[in-house]
């Protein structure tokens, strides 16, 4: 590593592609159905011809553009742009529609910069050691992972636990429908063929999310989101400022998303989960998560971007993919002919110094290029009538969907689901737990039944679940999300009694 | 003073729904051949059935409503919402996509629009409807090569 690669990712070329990467995969990401994957898949074509840092660099602001993106939608409509996006709707939305869109727009994108950063920084200077983290991670501990994540039902359940918790199991329930992957049953199909390919992560989520929201629309005249009469395109100055206040948060969250990145296959929507989790439980009392709170917001979108850097430490360096993008950039570099592993760091080292400083510098591009987008985003949602709007977002949701499986089959299914996540929605029934568990289920019946298969031919199933020191050290932390709320709550009941 | 709400019959058939939704896990379970299959939906159904019944005892016992049901609002307008994109999926066989998403985005125009149709709103509304989903048609298939039918 030395200067020489920083100068060669800073060539016009380069620096143009970092550019063109950043602002396309912002576009394509803030697409409800366009996923990260998707944007990156689409223009590997594109890279063939080039020198492989170049391919590097484009791909990585490609991927690091489109997880920023998912925020727009996820804030300003109610619908996660990518899966990445999930836990940003949480707090987001409730800030646009008391007026703040413009500065949850702002506050995501200080957060984006500052995560994909950490993670960036993490795969500079700290690959190789980091990689051994994800070697470590075995199918229990991926179990435990997803039940932490799931302990987020908690917080989810809008006063109603039981509520809550069924919603989750359903909406795990969901995410068994179809071909079993560990031994290949058919679940849940009733003999339809339709349903056979399950539930797709993506449909679901703009179903559950999207369509509960045109339907709300179109039932009143009321304005879509409220704008305050000293509203300004972007809230630079006090997205600035919040970020800055939650120096801990936006630390903590990206490293989270660092962490979670390095683990193959957990991903954005994890990182972004997880770290709400983390932001949640240490909240002040006065904090109101789910509520609006911009706390939220750093969180999961400091931990989304930060899982880019964190999911090419594996990818580069063990050749495992961290993340679904990073698989299809790991296929790019096996065209152009690049190895993979650890004496790439040695041997390839120009190649992957000059892309990790360009992935840097996309990174930093962010902040100018996401601003700017997210102007133009926020004043177009706030501005445009209803009339035109509501259509325009089911059209959206009707390609984005199709466009994931080429099926319109799909499509019928995310419309009933948003239909169904509508009516149980007004009986105390929210749609959060129910993605939560379609999208953590998968991960924990894989973790689950391995673990089980293997402690049970090492006759030591309790040593398995609970004998190993990152399980044990999860266990805790899902613990201590679950029981502190309730004790800080008690406690402050308490005080106010005696008060 | 606040009203106490009157609670909702809804409120108790969704949770009943989950139920239900959790039996027919559990019986389906029943046809699956390896027990690896079975372990995860059981477990998850029988946490739906529990959790699901006690928000069905929550009901009974508790004396008024602690969701807001329905609430206001144009029903006609929820409806054609709904059918215009149900109705775009069934189309997209017989007139393509773009016809399909045309048809749509003129229903949900009229489902969306609140104020008064004078013909300068009719002629932009629906230029920059058909502008949209043509831009976005375009998008998809020629850049993003997406099968479009």
């Amino acid at each position: 590593m030395d200067f020489s690669h920083f100068l060669s990712a800073l060539t016009p070329f380069n620096f143009a592609l970092a550019l063109f990467g950043v602002v396309a995969g912002t576009v394509i990401g803030s697409i409800p159905g366009l996923t990260a994957t998707m944007a990156v898949a689409v223009l590997v074509p594109i890279t063939f011809s080039m020198e492989p840092a170049s391919a590097l660099i484009l791909l990585g602001a490609i991927y690091t553009g489109a997880i920023y993106g998912g925020a727009y939608a996820a804030i300003l409509l109610n619908t996660p742009g990518t899966p990445s996006a999930i836990a940003t709707t949480f707090d987001g939305y409730p800030m646009a529609k008391r007026g703040e869109g413009d500065l949850a727009v702002a506050l995501a994108c200080f957060a984006s910069v500052f995560g994909g950063m950490v993670g960036a920084l993490a795969l500079l200077f700290l690959a190789p050691p980091l990689s051994k983290v994800a070697l470590a991670f075995g199918p229990i501990e991926y179990f435990w992972l997803s039940v932490f994540g799931l302990s987020l039902i908690a917080s989810l359940s809008n006063g109603n636990l039981a509520k809550g918790l069924a919603g989750g199991a359903f909406g795990m329930v969901l995410s068994t429908v179809g071909v079993a992957e560990i031994s290949a049953d058919i679940r849940l199909t009733f003999g339809s063929q339709v349903m056979i390919g399950g539930f797709g992560v993506v449909g679901a989520l703009i179903g559950l999310y999207c369509i509960p929201v045109l339907i709300d629309l179109v039932a009143t005249p009321d304005r879509h989101l409220k704008v305050k009469d000293d509203a300004k395109a972007v809230r630079i100055g006090d997205a600035a400022r919040l970020a800055l206040g939650s120096k801990f948060n936006l630390i903590r969250s990206s490293v989270i998303g660092t962490v979670v990145g390095i683990l193959p296959g957990a991903g954005g929507s994890v990182a972004g989960l997880v770290a709400y989790s983390e932001a949640k439980r240490t909240a002040r009392p006065e904090q109101r998560f789910g509520e609006g709170e911009p706390d939220g917001i750093i969180a999961t979108e400091s931990a989304n971007n930060a899982t880019v850097g964190g999911g090419f430490i594996p990818t580069l360096v063990l050749g495992i993919p961290g993340t679904p993008p990073d698989a299809v950039i790991l296929g790019a570099l096996m065209v152009q002919g690049v190895r993979t592993g650890p004496a790439l760091f040695e041997s390839g080292g120009s190649i992957v110094y000059t892309f990790i400083y360009g992935l840097i510098i996309a990174t930093a591009l962010m902040l100018p290029a996401g601003l700017l987008i997210g102007r133009y985003a926020y004043k177009s949602i706030v501005t445009i009538s209803k009339a035109v709007l509501v259509p325009t977002v089911g059209f959206m949701t009707v390609i984005g969907t199709f466009a994931i499986r080429n099926s319109v089959s799909d499509v019928v299914i995310m419309i009933c689901l948003g239909v169904f996540g509508w009516v149980v929605s007004r009986f105390g029934y929210a749609a959060s737990p129910i993605v939560l568990g379609l999208i953590l289920g998968p991960i924990a019946e894989q973790g689950f039944v391995q673990s089980w298969t293997i402690g049970a031919a090492t006759h030591n199933l309790f040593g398995m679940f609970f004998g190993r020191p990152i399980s044990q050290a999860i266990i805790v932390f899902t613990l201590i999300t679950l029981i502190f709320p309730a004790y800080i709550a008690r406690k402050n009941a308490k005080l106010e009694r005696e008060a | 003073m606040s009203q106490v709400k009157e609670k909702r019959i809804g409120s108790l058939l969704v949770s009943l729904f989950f139920v239900l939704a959790g039996l027919v896990t559990l019986y389906d379970t029943r046809s699956y051949t390896d027990v690896d299959s079975k372990v995860f939906p059981q477990a998850v159904a029988i946490i739906l059935i529990v959790a699901a019944g006690f928000a069905c005892v929550q009901w009974f016992l508790s004396g008024h409503a602690r969701d807001e049901g329905f609430a206001e609002g144009t029903w006609w307008r929820r409806i054609l919402i709904v059918l215009s994109l149900l109705g775009a999926c069934f189309l997209i066989p017989a007139i393509g996509f773009l016809g399909a998403s045309v048809v749509a985005f003129g229903a949900g125009l009229v489902a969306a629009m609140h104020d008064r149709w004078s013909p300068r709103s009719l002629a932009i509304y629906c230029g920059s409807g058909f502008m949209t989903v043509v831009a976005f048609y375009a998008l998809f298939k020629f850049v993003l090569h997406v099968p479009l039918p």
